[in-house]
């Protein structure tokens, strides 16, 4: 891995936030009704002289009059000192929701990354070494039919069968991890599954094909023929070599989970960063929605250049210009 | 000589059987798209039924919330879906392709510019942009069709960007540069040809993610207007429907899923076809 390579791509972080940020600020400000028009008009009232007066106001009390690119300059000044502005619909500062929040959907999308590994792995090895056999096909149609069954189908056919089966209920309070280990794992344990069963199928075919494509090369060919067991074969020389793609997967993938979590966190009732995002969205609470979408391209960018970053130093065949 | 068609598609049946099962969900899918109006008992809009009607010989899917026929409406559903995939998909790949293949081509400032656009439109979880989108353009079919062809030209970009790179590097191109040929004939009639297997594969893989990403935004309450029948927009009127009717998420969801299942299948067996490196068994 060169370092003019690192150097790079550590250059492009700040920029790519940066411009991130500006596109949700923009397409934040495209939605037709504000906040203002919203709060004011809550009554349900017919639209008056005395209303539009109170929209103006208010519009200058949020700072909703000043022209876009001023309350973007703003909004980064303040985001650089961790100030995300007041929510408008919890009417607490943004960060305390972010404080409260993020941890939940990391610890979330952390069970279900490690959930997924455990089976999809071991499934992918199977099938790959089976090639062509009825395990193999079982285990494909079950991978891709995990693809197929979409993260809101699956999430409330289990939720359906936990009411009518066990009369479960999502439960109205979180339990934090640190308070009660036990209950806070029953609270994650139903959305981290539906999510795990969804992303364990590119993860199984990932494994799978990497495993194909290794099991050909040349290296293999030799430690068959110097003798080495099958079993020796597929996991020291293989499995190793093949693994790495689908680790880095996961770290990209795990980016795309947060978008899937703002569907499980609603069906199963979590109050994470995924629900609060959706509920900010519909009230158009911009401070809350902007902060919310910055943190998730953080965490997300992050990953990417983790992903990038290990991926170059593990292989070295990858010339970048 | 030319094997007659009919054989050759049996021959690759029996190669890919599991690729055959998708093309025969997709065939029966577009065949129910396309006969919509013929195959539908009732409209899809027509509220004209008791509501919660449980599945029985006059309605074999049941009715909805307001008295809908269930079976009409994940029928002209189907069309909806296909529409929606089909299109958003075309524009989002083709354009993002050709804008990958010609920047990746052409290189220096031009590619590095187009790289930073693509890395900016990717910085943001995929179902977040897209949520962002239909808020800030509101909620219309059309709509949905831009946002998911916003969504995937990024990814489309990225991909033959990078196979462009390589494809650039190789001895052909530099041997019809050699002979003379103007750069625009060298990507039309060397590059371009050689980009079609991964076009191809890219356009049927995200058919299906098109689909379950609509699906997603109406379930989110943000795709198309909720008396169109998206099967997102049907299932997330099931959901609040649990206890009564669970047939009012179960149908739309069974839908959507064998869609996308089938499509997946399609996907995986023409991905298999066109790479030369995963055919014949182990060792």
């Amino acid at each position: 891995m060169t370092g003019r390579y690192v150097a790079r791509r550590l250059l492009l972080f700040a920029p790519t936030l940066l411009s991130a940020s500006i596109l949700i600020f923009v397409l934040l400000r495209l939605v037709p009704g504000d906040i203002a028009e919203i709060l004011v008009y809550q009554t349900g009232s017919e639209s008056s002289a005395v209303q539009e007066k109170q929209i103006r106001q208010l519009r200058a009390e949020l700072g909703l009059d000043r022209p876009v690119v001023v309350q973007y300059v703003a909004w980064l000044g303040a985001a650089f000192r961790a100030d995300f502005g007041q929510s408008y619909s919890q009417k607490r500062p943004v960060i305390e929701i972010l404080k409260e929040r993020v941890p939940r959907s990391l610890e979330l999308a952390l069970l279900t990354i490690l959930i997924a590994m455990l089976w999809a792995v071991p499934l992918g090895v199977v099938s790959a070494v089976r090639q062509n056999t009825w395990i193999d096909y079982v285990v494909r149609v079950l991978s891709i039919s995990g693809l197929s069954l979409p993260i809101f189908f699956t999430g409330v056919l289990i939720l359906y069968l936990l009411v009518r089966l066990f009369g479960w209920l999502p439960p109205l309070e979180f339990v934090s991890f640190t308070v009660s280990p036990w209950e806070n794992l029953k609270q994650l344990i139903w959305p981290a599954l539906a999510q795990a069963y969804y992303i364990s199928a590119p993860i199984t075919r990932l494994t799978r094909s990497q495993l194909l494509e290794v099991i050909r090369q040349d290296y293999v060919r030799t430690a068959r023929a110097k003798g080495l067991g099958e079993r020796a074969i597929v996991y020291r020389h293989a499995l190793s070599n093949s693994l790495l793609p689908v680790v880095t997967f996961v770290g990209w993938w795990g980016g795309r989970l947060l978008g899937g979590i703002v569907i499980v966190e609603i069906i199963f009732s979590v109050p994470g960063m995924g629900s609060a995002l959706a509920s900010a969205v519909s009230q158009r609470d911009y401070p809350a929605v902007q902060a919310m979408v910055f943190v998730m391209a953080l965490v997300f960018l992050t990953l990417n250049l983790l992903v990038d970053l290990l991926y170059a130093w593990l292989d070295p065949r990858i010339k970048y210009a | 000589m030319r094997r007659p068609p009919l054989r050759t598609l049996g021959r690759l049946a029996g190669r890919q059987p599991l690729g055959a099962a998708g093309a025969g969900i997709v065939v029966v899918l577009v065949l129910t798209a396309v006969f919509a109006p013929e195959l539908a008992p009732h409209g899809a809009k027509d509220a004209a039924f008791s509501p919660y009607l449980p599945p029985s010989a006059a309605f074999p899917l049941g009715t909805d919330h307001l008295g809908r026929d269930m079976l009409s409406r994940v029928i002209w559903g189907a069309r909806l879906s296909l529409w929606v995939g089909l299109v958003s998909v075309l524009v989002g790949v083709t354009l993002g392709g050709l804008w990958g293949v010609v920047t990746a081509y052409v290189g220096g400032v031009a590619d590095s510019a187009s790289q930073r656009v693509v890395d900016t439109l990717m910085a943001l979880p995929p179902i977040i942009l897209a949520l962002s989108l239909m808020a800030a353009l509101g909620q219309s079919v059309n709509n949905v069709i831009i946002a998911l062809a916003v969504l995937l030209t990024p990814t489309a970009a990225r991909t033959l960007r990078s196979l462009v790179l390589s494809i650039r590097e190789s001895p052909y191109i530099e041997a019809a540069r050699a002979v003379g040929c103007p750069h625009w004939r060298v990507i039309a009639l060397h590059v371009l040809p050689n980009t079609l297997a991964t076009y191809i594969v890219l356009v049927t893989v995200n058919i299906s993610y098109a689909i379950v990403v609509e699906a997603s935004l109406s379930f989110l309450g943000l795709g198309a207007p909720p008396d169109e029948p998206s099967w997102g927009a049907m299932l997330t009127a099931g959901t609040q429907a649990l206890e009564p009717a669970p047939w009012m998420f179960l149908f739309p969801g069974l839908a959507i899923s064998l869609t996308v299942f089938g499509l997946n299948l399609l996907g995986d067996a023409i991905r298999d076809l066109t790479d030369p490196r995963l055919r014949g068994g182990l060792g």
